[in-house]
């Protein structure tokens, strides 16, 4: 596309977004906010200050857990999606089995069961544990069929290549297989940590003072409810588009030499 | 898979409390664990500078501090609390609870600390809803999981208090956050909700804010709130009971219902 062309749908992308920004601002105005209430308890709500116990709380908090539950997810969703490209049968049934079970039942029940029923068969694990777990455990079923559909869209006649230009497993695995299908991979696996960044919500039903736990407290604390809670979901979209930008760049790196398509 | 996970359990085990005799645990690591609601004010909740606060956080520490034990707060979702079976995570709760048939199955509720009168909100533009026996047929707002649904439902019995009177047929409960059940009455009589059956303290301060409420004489019923504790350790129990005595003996906890709502709501502790 002329560079020409391209500038001015740049142009035009960024002035439609700053209309619909002041429109919903706009809207906005007729909710009669105490932007004095906000501005208080900012600072609290982003994290840069810690909790009475000495914690990390707010949206520090909630970096950590997501952070912290994306890098377990990641180690169950290869671990699984190795086990479901499997040839052996048992492997092959864990991986299923744990992936329906997970992908099959809601995140709030998991959380639940982690937390509340563990302890009555003798494992008492803490708040952040039960949290880190049931969430790593439920996005790392659904990543794990990312993984995998991603490796099974690398054609079959990369690997054949390969095996037949000699090459040892693990370089057939890192370096042809990985690097096509992570192209494939990166933009639904972004999607779904943008998913857990919010999901981390549900650990405030545990005690843990993240961003949704403060908003509500505070937003009970005064009844200034739509404050808090707009507040509280600014922040939550703020670090979406950070994880996005941070996906945009993946998926610039590894889809370097493909087509770029507009609007990218 | 497996392995992966035994190894997640047995590394998150770590920090992890295991279930034994709750006195012997305070005594031994000096440590009282309690827990409370930050979502209800003026009882519990977090201040403006981001500390817990209100009555239970007061009478909290006052406990502690006569135990000679470390206070250490947590504040899990009400739902976790009353479910009971909680294996030695927390020691006791010091969280307004009223003891219901149900919860003292799974709960021992060793002393009293205060009372909460349960009071008859509606707008204030409303002219069909006199007193509680015109909501027969109406959309109450209720706490979800709180007694006042089991009021409604004419299904609440107070352990070791009289019955109740319900005088009052096929209301619609309405279960729910009690701050968004405010919002809701405040949009006007019977546009989301026609009343809503609360303590007299949370009434208090949703109408300070909201001005559009009104609270109905006269009180419901008074429901005792009690401290709570898990099942199966009567020596504690004896602890807890006792400390409660000494601090109503005292006055300290007159002084902290005086403090929060500018009355003494303690004179039936026991």
């Amino acid at each position: 596309m002329p560079v020409e062309r391209r500038r001015h749908f740049r142009e035009k992308v960024w002035l439609t977004w700053l209309a619909l920004a002041l429109l919903l601002a706009w809207g906005c105005r007729g909710l009669h906010l105490d932007f004095g209430y906000i501005r208080e308890k900012l600072p609290f709500l982003l994290g840069l200050r810690l909790a009475p116990d000495g914690f990390i709380q707010g949206a520090a908090l909630t970096i950590f857990v997501t952070s912290a539950a994306m890098v377990c997810a990641l180690a169950v969703a290869l671990l699984t999606a190795a086990g479901r490209l499997s040839n052996n049968p048992f492997a092959f049934a864990v991986a299923t089995f744990y992936a329906s079970l997970f992908r099959g039942t809601p995140l709030l029940v998991q959380v639940l069961i982690i937390y509340l029923a563990l302890p009555q068969i003798g494992i008492v694990l803490g708040a952040l544990s039960s949290g880190l777990i049931a969430l790593s455990l439920n996005y790392g079923a659904y990543l794990a069929e990312t993984i995998r559909s991603g490796v099974m869209a690398v054609p079959a006649g990369q690997r054949e290549a390969a095996l037949a230009l000699g090459l040892p497993r693990w370089v057939i695995t890192w370096k042809i297989v990985a690097p096509q299908a992570l192209r494939l991979i990166i933009p639904p696996a972004g999607a779904l940590f943008v998913s857990m960044l919010k999901d981390s919500s549900l650990v405030s039903i545990m005690g843990l003072w993240e961003l949704n736990f403060l908003a509500q407290s505070y937003a009970r604390s005064t009844f200034r409810y739509m404050e808090m809670l707009l507040a509280a979901a600014l922040v939550y979209w703020a670090l979406s588009i950070v994880f996005e930008l941070v996906q945009l760049r993946l998926e610039r790196r590894f889809g370097r030499g493909i087509p770029v398509v507009i609007g990218r | 898979m497996r392995g992966v996970f035994l190894i997640l359990a047995l590394y998150f085990c770590v920090p992890a409390v295991w279930a034994g005799p709750t006195l012997d645990r305070v005594r031994r690591t000096g440590v009282v664990t309690d827990v409370l609601i930050t979502q209800y004010p003026p009882f519990g909740f977090i201040d403006a500078d981001n500390q817990v606060a209100g009555v239970d956080v007061d009478a909290a520490r006052a406990f502690a501090a006569r135990l000679g034990a470390r206070l250490n707060i947590e504040t899990p979702s009400w739902e976790s609390i009353v479910s009971g079976h909680w294996q030695g995570r927390w020691d006791v709760c010091i969280c307004s609870m009223t003891p219901t048939a149900e919860r003292a199955q799974v709960l021992s509720f060793p002393a009293q600390y205060y009372s909460s009168p349960a009071v008859l909100v509606v707008h204030r533009d409303d002219t069909r809803i006199q007193s509680v026996a015109d909501i027969s047929g109406k959309r109450v707002g209720v706490g979800s999981g709180s007694s006042y649904e089991k009021y409604i439902d004419r299904s609440l019995r107070i352990p070791g208090a009289a019955p109740l009177a319900f005088p009052f047929h096929d209301v619609i409960g309405v279960p729910g956050d009690e701050t968004i059940n405010f919002r809701n009455l405040a949009l006007g009589p019977g546009v989301r909700l026609d009343a809503i059956i609360s303590s007299l303290a949370t009434a208090k301060t949703a109408s300070d804010s909201m001005h559009t409420l009104k609270i109905l004489e006269p009180v419901l019923y008074r429901e005792p709130s009690r401290v709570a504790t898990e099942k199966g350790d009567p020596d504690w129990d004896q602890t807890v009971a006792s400390t409660i005595a000494a601090l109503k003996a005292d006055g300290t906890l007159a002084k902290i219902s005086q403090k929060w709502l500018g009355t003494d709501v303690t004179a039936d502790a026991r």
